[in-house]
């Protein structure tokens, strides 16, 4: 999968935020990515699995095998603690480098 | 639902990531085909807009690998903890059984970290100087004058650093004491003086300052000096601006130049430092060049990828061609005398290194011994606990996990003993380093450091996992099955049977260091009482150096001892005087051993002449040591000044040399010219402390010679501390500069001598003491538990008309005859290992037979002391009432 730091990161704060909502499987996660961001980041939809599992491995998401809606045994995924934590700052993060984009190219216009 | 999934491996990893890929595909494919696609269509779009599933599969698994491995180890940690928190727990509820088990190991642990660490501080860490591992000594004894080493002249160690390839540095090294001006009192400093190159040889940085460089040594070199660390921080208060500063040494002014980091006191306990060129006695020029005037130890760095062999081997090449160029310098009486290269760390601990070792040994058996005790005290403790393991095996703990558990409890037990051992350790450490300054200039470096902390917890960890298993796998093959069902059925007989072979072992181990230490002590009585040939009673010695340039001629020393030894004699309190240039026993006392000729009986190979050990003495000092005259008489007044010079010879020399006459009015020579005659004969003194055999020993008068090391002896009824000041003050009359240093009485002197086989056999006593108390301990346990199995067997025979007497000694019976048992394994073993103290010991046998059987005497009134404790438990049992309770 292609992509800059900046993508990557952006990748794991929607995994969060989706997987914030309440449990998961990694389909879901990736439906509710492209349907909230419009199919705006045209991401190949493998690339989430890397992502959900470095996650995992960094203690910021939690397995949880279920039942899915189709009946079949499937990986559901729950944010931790430190997972909402993180999200926020990342979150906050998010907010200010986009405010002062937007405020810079606001400047030129002026 | 699954509620627990566990993946096993690479295999689980392999199923899970492609579980979850497949779902994904599949559910894709679904929301496809319902928007309208078919089937066949709707798959190869879903797995398009995927990606490459084998190259997402890869990459999902290298993370997948490391979630499992990490959830893996927090899995094992997690259930260690739960073992250590259970095992907590259950000792706790148990702190009689706790408390006496880290009693006893804290102890046996305790003594192992003790001794380790002076083997660690004196044998095992690196010298403190960067080239440690290279340097050697160089010493030149002279095997048929028993001579250790004669020292070399500067010619010879010239020659040495000219002729050795195999050395790639060699300094030559003496110590002599100079008056020290300056800086407050005068002050006599023990100076250790060494060719310029010296520290830098041996790799030592300054403190301070600088050490000496290339050239400092040579003729006409402004003096300077180093300080010892010791001393700068004792006599100059750690002044840290010394360093510029000069002192008056030998009428000249010295250049403080540098300060010392601590170092071992090696070669000397020197407190400053000067190079050859600075000492007064080393630049005369008689020295410089006579190749005779062999006075100066040698030091050398062995050059890499050579070995002290080969410098030995080259020094042999080279002494060979001295004797042949110089044979005035080589007289027939040192004809074979050859240079010996030895390691430095070897000439540093070979003293220590028996005795430590030894006591190591020893403590490794006492360790044994608790640990066989703490054995006992688990199995008791098991037979206590079935209904609780059986318990959790119902629970589903397997005969691993139950292992387990046992083992995390006896090892969380043993690290804890060793922790509080660790910390008595500390406390003991210093002491046993002050004491240890007698084998060894180490000493000072015996300290807890992580190596003994690190030893401390193996041997811990080991002793743990020793006891904790022994108990449970020495009772049959399966012990946890057994305990898990029930156990209640199982024999006691088995268990007793166990119990006993570990009490034997326990008494057997505990016999052969009693041993140990029951030999110690004899040798130890030993050198106490044997008569060391003098009266040790109320007689100071003190040393009086003279100063070199101010007492260079025989007259103003003459007139300074007549002073010194009149002036002394006329107080009221002191009873008798005499200077000498050694008393017996004194901690500096040197071999002076020479070969002398009898007149009349001349012979003409050198190495057959008679030798002795010459001692110079004034005419008061067979009175003043209260050794006896057997034969002629003492050096009187008449003996002054005489044209015809006198010697008095020892006993076991006449005997030796004069066997078949009287050895009084004949005539020796030391040289061949100078002849003087034997006017008596005095009593055998043990010149070399007590454990030393008694000498050949010629006596020569005081006014014969012109030595400025010596010693003033004063028998007085004033006192030990009224005595010295009179000395003080008396040579301070006679001389107000003259410093009086090593006052010592001679009672001090000869305890000092014996302070080293002192330590050990007390070290080895307190060991024995432990080991014997802890098997007594071990055997009362096993006595009071038989007599608890056997309360029913007890009951009925009191019943059936058994009196209590005959319980009573059927208890001991058993018990005394474990003791036994073990008593004789012990002296079989002690019989065969004792030999290794025999460096140790004096005047006594490792196979001592009155050691043997007192230790087994001991032995045995202590097994009877531990069994009638719980044997009269026995005897008060009510039949009718454990009759009744079956």
């Amino acid at each position: 999968m292609g992509g800059s730091d900046l993508f990557v990161g952006t990748l794991d704060v929607l995994i969060l935020k989706a997987v914030s909502q309440g449990r998961m499987h990694g389909y879901a996660i990736g439906r509710w990515i492209r349907q909230t961001t419009k199919d705006a980041l045209n991401v190949q939809e493998g690339a989430l699995y890397p992502a959900l599992h470095r996650l995992e491995r960094k203690g910021l998401l939690e397995e949880d095998w279920g039942v899915s809606e189709t009946g079949r045994e499937a990986k559901y995924y729950k944010i931790t603690a430190a997972g909402r934590r993180r999200l926020r700052a990342e979150a906050a993060r998010w907010k200010e480098y986009a405010d002062a984009v937007t405020l810079a190219l606001a400047a030129g216009e002026a | 639902m699954r509620v627990f999934r566990v993946s096993f491996g690479e295999r689980g990893v392999r199923r899970d990531v492609a579980s979850e890929i497949a779902f994904h595909i599949e559910m894709r494919t679904r929301e496809l085909v319902a928007s309208g696609m078919s089937l066949e269509r709707a798959r190869a779009e879903a797995i398009a807009v995927f990606g490459d599933p084998a190259l997402i599969e890869a990459a999902v698994r290298s993370e997948r690998r490391r979630v499992v491995r990490r959830r893996d180890w927090r899995d094992r940690i997690n259930s260690i903890g739960q073992d250590i928190k259970y095992a907590v727990r259950t000792l706790h509820r148990a702190p009689g059984f706790t408390a006496a088990v880290l009693v006893t190991l804290a102890l046996g642990i305790g003594v192992n970290t003790a001794i380790f660490s002076m083997v660690n501080g004196v044998l095992l860490r690196r010298l403190p100087y960067a080239h440690g591992d290279r340097l050697v000594t160089l010493e030149h004894p002279v095997r048929s004058l028993a001579i250790n080493d004669i020292g070399f002249s500067p010619t010879e160690a010239a020659d040495l650093r000219a002729s050795l390839s195999s050395l790639d540095g060699l300094a030559e090294y003496h110590s002599m004491s100079f008056d020290l001006l300056g800086h407050g009192e005068p002050r006599r400093v023990q100076t250790g003086v060494v060719s310029a190159d010296f520290f830098d040889l041996i790799g030592v940085r300054p403190l301070l300052g600088r050490t000496f460089i290339r050239g400092e040594d040579h003729d006409g070199a402004p003096p300077v000096l180093v300080l010892s660390y010791r001393f700068w921080m004792t006599a100059l208060g750690g002044d840290s601006a010394i360093v510029g500063q000069t002192f008056t040494m030998n009428d000249r002014q010295h250049l403080v130049i540098g300060v010392l980091p601590p170092l071992p006191a090696y070669p000397d306990r020197n407190d400053v430092w000067m190079p050859v060129s600075s000492c007064p006695f080393r630049s005369r020029p008689r020295v410089k060049s006579d190749r005779a005037a062999r006075m100066v130890a040698i030091i050398g760095r062995v050059a890499q990828g050579r070995g002290p062999t080969d410098a030995q081997r080259e020094a042999a090449a080279l002494e060979t061609r001295w004797h042949t160029a110089y044979p005035d310098a080589y007289s027939p009486a040192i004809k074979d005398a050859a240079v010996k290269v030895t390691p430095l760390r070897a000439s540093m601990t070979q003293s220590a290194a028996p005795a430590f070792l030894v006591l190591l040994a020893v403590a490794g058996l006492v360790l044994l011994v608790a640990c066989i005790n703490v054995a006992h005290l688990t199995l008791a403790r098991h037979l206590g606990r079935q209904r609780e393991l059986a318990i959790r095996t119902a629970l589903g703990a397997g005969r691993r996990r139950l292992l387990r558990q046992l083992l995390t409890e006896s090892v969380l037990l043993s690290l804890a003993g060793g922790a509080i051992g660790l910390v008595g350790a500390a406390g003991v450490v210093g002491a046993l380093a002050r004491y240890t300054a007698r084998f060894t200039p180490r000493a000072e470096e015996i300290v807890l450091d992580w190596r003994v902390a690190a030893f401390t917890f193996a041997i811990a960890a080991l002793a743990g996992v020793a006891f904790g298993v022994i108990p449970v796998f020495a009772q049959g093959r399966d012990v946890v099955s057994r305990l898990r069902d029930g156990g209640a059925t199982t024999s006691g007989n088995a268990r007793v049977r166990l119990r006993g072979l570990l009490v034997i072992g326990e008494v057997a181990l505990a016999f052969v260091i009693l041993i140990g230490a029951g030999l110690m002590i004899r040798s130890f009585a030993r050198l106490v009482t044997t008569s060391p040939g003098y009266d040790l009673q109320n007689v100071v010695t003190a040393r009086v150096d003279l100063n070199f340039t101010k007492y260079s001629k025989a007259e103003p020393i003459r007139r300074f001892t007549d002073d010194v030894i009149e002036r002394l004699s006329s107080n009221g309190s002191v009873k008798a005087v005499a200077i000498a240039t050694e008393f017996p026993a004194s901690s500096s006392n040197a071999q002076n051993l020479s070969t002398f000729v009898v007149r009349g009986r001349e012979v003409a190979d050198s190495s057959r002449l008679p030798k002795a050990e010459i001692s110079i003495v004034s005419q008061g000092y067979f009175g003043a040591l209260g050794v006896p005259i057997v034969g002629g008489r003492a050096f009187g007044p008449a003996d002054r000044d005489t044209a015809v010079p006198v010697a008095m010879i020892s006993l076991a020399a006449a005997r030796k040399y004069f066997a078949g006459g009287d050895a009084v009015g004949r005539q020796i020579s030391l040289d061949g010219h100078q002849w003087a005659t034997v006017i008596g004969v005095a009593g055998d003194v043990r010149q070399f402390g007590p454990a030393s055999d008694v000498p050949e020993q010629i006596y020569l008068p005081l006014t014969l010679a012109t030595t400025r090391d010596l010693r003033v002896l004063v028998r007085s009824g004033a006192g030990a501390a009224a005595t010295s000041t009179l000395i003080r003050q008396i040579v301070h009359a006679v001389d107000p500069n003259q410093p009086v240093t090593d006052v010592v009485t001679l009672e001090d002197a000869r305890r000092d001598a014996i302070a080293s086989p002192r330590l050990t056999t007390a070290l080895l006593t307190a060991f024995a003491i432990l080991a014997l108390v802890i098997a007594a301990a071990g055997l009362g346990g096993v006595i009071a538990y038989s007599v608890g199995q056997r309360t029913q067997e007890f009951g009925i025979r009191m019943a059936l008309g058994a009196e209590r007497q005959a319980i009573l000694a059927l208890v001991v019976r058993q018990g005394v005859g474990l003791a036994a048992i073990g008593v004789l394994l012990g002296a079989l073993v002690a019989r065969s290992t004792a030999h290794s103290l025999t460096g140790l010991l004096y005047g006594v046998q490792p196979t001592d037979a009155i050691t043997y059987l007192g230790v087994a005497a001991v032995f045995i009134v202590v097994a009877l002391i531990a069994c009638v404790v719980p044997a009269r438990r026995a005897t008060a049992i009510d039949p009718a009432a454990t009759i009744r309770a079956s």
